[in-house]
């Protein structure tokens, strides 16, 4: 255990040093590591000798990282999958491991609520109204601010950064559109097109109150709509015949049963569907009001993660460009580090909205939860 | 058989179900229920005064016990049919019917989801069967009328299979009696088979109206938000974390549950009669020649035969269809090219479809084990007839009461968080914690079809036994036990059925991937997108589990008829 500690900390430093992976080191690791070297001088050459002799090259980092993700962020060919290996090969003695909860960061926010250890170091896969969530649940803060220790974390797009705290850091985003069937109706164009009778019956949304484009959804008729209102809003949208499924995969599978001619769903739509005798007309991708409503994913890293340097680490991979481009082109959602270009299919298919807009984490805290009862019980009562 | 053994094994079993019991449901549930009354550690009735006194929640569970009562109407009517041609009349296939009317009953609800709105969609084939006959379309989809035929979907096969039960029980020799003393074939039904039906229908009724009561996913898939009912409402509480009031809304929903099972447990006692050592009531050839096609019980028999084909034969092939055909309409084999990948492939976080296959028949083997003397022991202590036997009994089939959404919270926050005990943490995860909680979801139906069959036995039967020197375990065995053996069976296929379908605590008490079972597996493979966002994948596997299970069924059916008179 000592020694794994020592590895760590030494590797960072002298990473620093070397600026091998591009670490800057910054003054707290410097401290660290200098008073590890000394207490523990002779094994300091035992291990660098150990290093030199099995691979080469300063070996820096080792240990077991453990992930905490959603489950389609793993598996065979997902992006998750390729940050592990690539990782893993860059730092032969770390091994890399995913945890996948049912019940995502609510896992965690309730073991931290209830004293029950947390094992995993990195969550991967939180947004602006998740974070608000957490914060008003727990008294003590779940992550650590360690964004100035993630390499990178500054040439991530300045409007995806979405904690003031400085603890999570967007690795990629989505926008939430329209996809519809040009056949069957217009481009709406705007919100309040879709209270006309062309689009009666037309629409399929998701629940705001468990689905994440549904909720991205809900708060981007709120921007628009304001929160005195977006109630008022909905009842027109109800009256209209919109149909409102619990989740993103029954909603599109819906929408390609044909129960409806347009559905909530990601600007990026396209990038699955091109390709020999796909009809194009059944995968239009609509902005209302010229926007698209950015809905960011961050990593963070658990306070009480016990191997937060490997945490920091594997967040400032996630950062550079081929692993940006790597997550965007699995994960089919939109890099956030700054110039960032996916190419290839994604680049071509992929559309990103006039104008993005979202909520700050600062509009949403002590207002979505509130939002959202109000409007599922709005809906609920029709 | 050794006397001890004998004066001991029913105090064990009973301790050892509620041990049970205790560690994998009682606990969980209690903490999670607590919440109702208590706020800040102090006991408070606000948490129950709020959820009460607040319309909208008054609304909800009007209408969750209003789409319930529809659907228990709907499944009774569409199940009893079933039960009478299953029951009367042979034709080739039946007891391969008999098996397969489980079938329902282990269908992940995203699968039923996708079959039924591939069959009564807009464009689905139900509407092309219309326009064929120059009716229709029909717009079925996200109304109250597809979630009561989920429902019924789900639970008619529960009466037909009961109902069945029950009536291949009747003794022959009774109606024959009321027969020789005058009594016309509708007299003698309604006098002697009519009363031996009715605790069975009635068993069916409650149990669903207590499910559709509880009804979650079916509701969240086909429904929408404007019909959702009070556990659909509970989840939501759950995911926003809104846990006090979501414990306040289990507790109603679970006082509700017990009290109805508690005042149907006091009917059904009172109804039990001696029924005994009998034989079975003949049944007739389905098919008898030109004469079949005016006789109007053959008839109304054909003509439920094409609504059986509509509502269960439709989504289950529709189904099936989907698993091979693109969006655009084009046969592939691509998806289960996809479920061999997945089985090839090593990367880490992926389930692969064989392991999830073993994983559901390992588990459902181990669960129907752990299941069936469960459900007997339960069963042996309500048929005696003793002060609050009805109580005991009512808390004993608390599972069939209990939120599932509550049950999965409770294990998330004891089981799988783990729990102090002496100054350590222990968490109860893993392969044997998931076969225990299945066994607890499925003994309640081995009770639930036993207990009938027990209280039905001529206690002379096994007083003549005893004075003849058998021990009471050698007389449980030798007498009793072959006298219920089609209950037992029927309880069985529905432990193992259970064991098979269930999702959400599986997921939660699954160590990783490895333990995954076949609904774990298509539910992975539904948030896969390597083949675009469709549900082909999840069909192909849904596909597979259909297969799996109907072998299963047919398997169980014939090993336990040999059991069977």
């Amino acid at each position: 255990m000592r020694r794994r500690n020592f590895l760590t900390r030494t590797g960072a430093g002298l990473a620093g040093l070397t600026a091998l992976s591009g670490c800057t080191g910054d003054g707290g690791d410097g401290t660290e590591s200098a008073s590890t070297e000394s207490a523990t001088d002779t094994e300091a050459t035992e291990s660098a000798t150990e290093a030199g002799t099995t691979t080469g090259s300063v070996e820096e980092l080792s240990g077991t990282l453990s992930v905490a993700t959603y489950s389609s962020f793993v598996g065979d060919g997902a992006a998750g999958n390729w940050l592990k290996s690539e990782f893993e090969s860059e730092h032969p003695e770390v091994t890399v491991e995913f945890e996948t909860p049912e019940n995502g960061l609510n896992q965690y926010i309730q073991r931290k609520s209830e004293g029950a250890p947390i094992d995993a170091d990195l969550f991967v896969g939180l947004n602006t109204g998740e974070l608000v969530r957490a914060d008003e649940q727990l008294d003590e803060t779940l992550f650590a601010t360690a964004s100035d220790r993630i390499d990178g974390a500054d040439t991530v797009r300045s409007e995806l950064q979405f904690d003031p705290d400085g603890r999570v850091v967007p690795y990629d985003t989505g926008y939430i559109s329209l996809v519809y069937d040009e056949g069957e109706v217009d481009a709406p164009g705007t919100f309040d097109a879709l209270l006309e009778p062309a689009y009666e019956d037309a629409l399929i949304a998701q629940n705001a109150q468990q689905s994440d484009p549904g909720r991205a959804f809900l708060l981007w008729t709120i921007y628009n709509k304001d929160p005195d209102g977006y109630l008022d809003y909905w009842v027109g949208l109800v009256d209209n015949g919109v149909t409102i499924l619990s989740d993103w995969e029954q909603a599109y599978n819906a929408y390609s049963d044909e129960e409806a001619p347009m559905v909530v769903s990601y600007s990026t739509d396209q990038v699955f569907y091109h390709g020999e005798g796909v009809d194009m007309s059944r995968h239009q991708v609509g902005f209302l009001n010229d926007q698209g409503y950015a809905n960011p994913e961050g990593m963070a890293q658990f306070v009480d993660s016990d191997d937060a340097e490997l945490a920091q680490a594997f967040a400032s991979f996630a950062l550079t460009a081929p692993a940006q481009r790597e997550i965007a082109t699995r994960n089919v959602q939109f890099p956030a580090v700054e110039g960032v270009d996916p190419g290839g299919d994604f680049g071509e298919y992929a559309l990103e909205p006039p104008e993005p807009v979202t909520f700050t984490y600062d509009e949403l805290s002590g207002n979505v939860s509130g939002w959202i009862d109000e409007w599922a019980r709005q809906i609920a009562s029709n | 058989m050794d006397a001890r053994v004998d004066r001991l094994a029913l105090p064990v079993g009973v301790i050892a179900t509620l041990a049970t019991l205790l560690v994998v449901f009682y606990y969980p549930v209690g903490s999670v229920l607590v919440g109702a009354v208590r706020v800040g550690g102090q006991l408070s009735l606000e948490p129950l005064g709020a959820v009460l006194g607040d319309p909208f929640y008054a609304d909800r569970f009007g209408f969750t016990a209003y789409q319930a009562l529809l659907s228990t109407v709907a499944s009774v009517l569409v199940g009893l049919p079933g039960a009478y041609l299953l029951a009367r009349f042979e034709f080739p296939g039946r007891r391969f019917l008999r098996s397969v009317t489980i079938l329902p009953f282990v269908l992940p609800s995203i699968m039923v989801a996708v079959g039924f709105l591939a069959m009564f969609g807009r464009t689905g084939l139900f509407n092309d069967l219309l326009a064929v006959v120059g009716l229709g379309p029909v717009e079925l989809t996200f109304t109250l009328e597809i979630i009561v035929l989920a429902h019924a979907f789900y639970n008619a096969p529960l009466v037909t299979r009961l109902v069945t039960a029950a009536w291949e029980s009747v003794d022959a020799r009774r109606v024959e009696t009321a027969r020789t003393l005058g009594a016309s074939p509708l007299v003698a039904f309604r006098d002697v088979v009519v009363p031996q039906l009715l605790p069975a229908l009635l068993t069916a009724a409650v149990l669903t109206f207590l499910f559709t009561f509880m009804s979650f996913p079916i509701v969240l898939a086909l429904g929408g938000l404007e019909f959702a009912t009070v556990e659909v409402w509970l989840f939501a509480r759950v995911q926003n974390l809104a846990l006090t009031e979501a414990a306040t809304l289990g507790a109603i929903e679970t006082a509700l549950s017990l009290g109805l099972i508690y005042v149907y447990l006091r009917f059904e006692a009172m109804q039990l009669g001696a029924g005994g050592g009998s034989r079975s009531i003949d049944r007739e050839p389905l098919l008898a020649g030109w004469r079949s096609l005016v006789d109007p019980r053959r008839l109304a028999l054909l003509s439920y035969g094409g609504v059986v084909l509509v509502l269960f034969v439709g989504p289950l092939a529709s189904l099936v269809v989907e698993s091979v055909t693109t969006p655009e309409g084009q046969f592939t084999t691509d998806y289960y090219a996809f479920l061999l990948a997945q089985q090839a492939s090593a990367a880490t976080g992926t389930v692969q479809p064989v392991p999830a296959i073993t994983n559901s028949l390992l588990f459902a083997a181990g669960a129907l084990v752990l299941a069936l003397p469960m459900g007997v022991v339960v069963s042996v202590v309500a048929a005696r007839e003793t002060r609050g036997s009805r109580i005991a009994e009512a808390l004993l089939t608390a599972p069939l009461a209990v939120s599932g959404i509550v049950l999965g919270l409770g294990m998330l926050r004891t089981l799988v968080f783990g729990t102090e005990l002496f100054g350590h943490r222990l968490t109860v995860t893993g392969p044997v914690a998931i076969v225990a909680a299945h066994a607890v979801a499925g003994y309640p139906f081995v009770t639930r079809t036993v207990t009938p069959a027990l209280s039905a036995i001529d206690d002379r039967l096994v007083d003549a036994a005893r004075s003849l020197g058998a021990s009471r375990t050698t007389a449980l065995l030798d007498v009793e036990l072959p006298l219920i053996a089609a209950a037992l069976v029927a309880g069985a296929a529905f432990a193992v059925a259970i064991s098979i379908g269930e999702f959400d605590t599986t997921v939660l008490l699954a160590e990783g991937v490895d333990s995954a079972t076949m609904p774990v597996a298509l539910e992975r493979y539904t948030g896969n997108r390597s083949l675009g966002p469709n549900l082909g994948p999840a069909t192909a596997m849904g596909t597979v589990l259909l297969a799996v299970t109907t072998v299963s069924f047919v398997v169980i059916d014939r090993v336990g008829g040999r059991w069977e008179r």
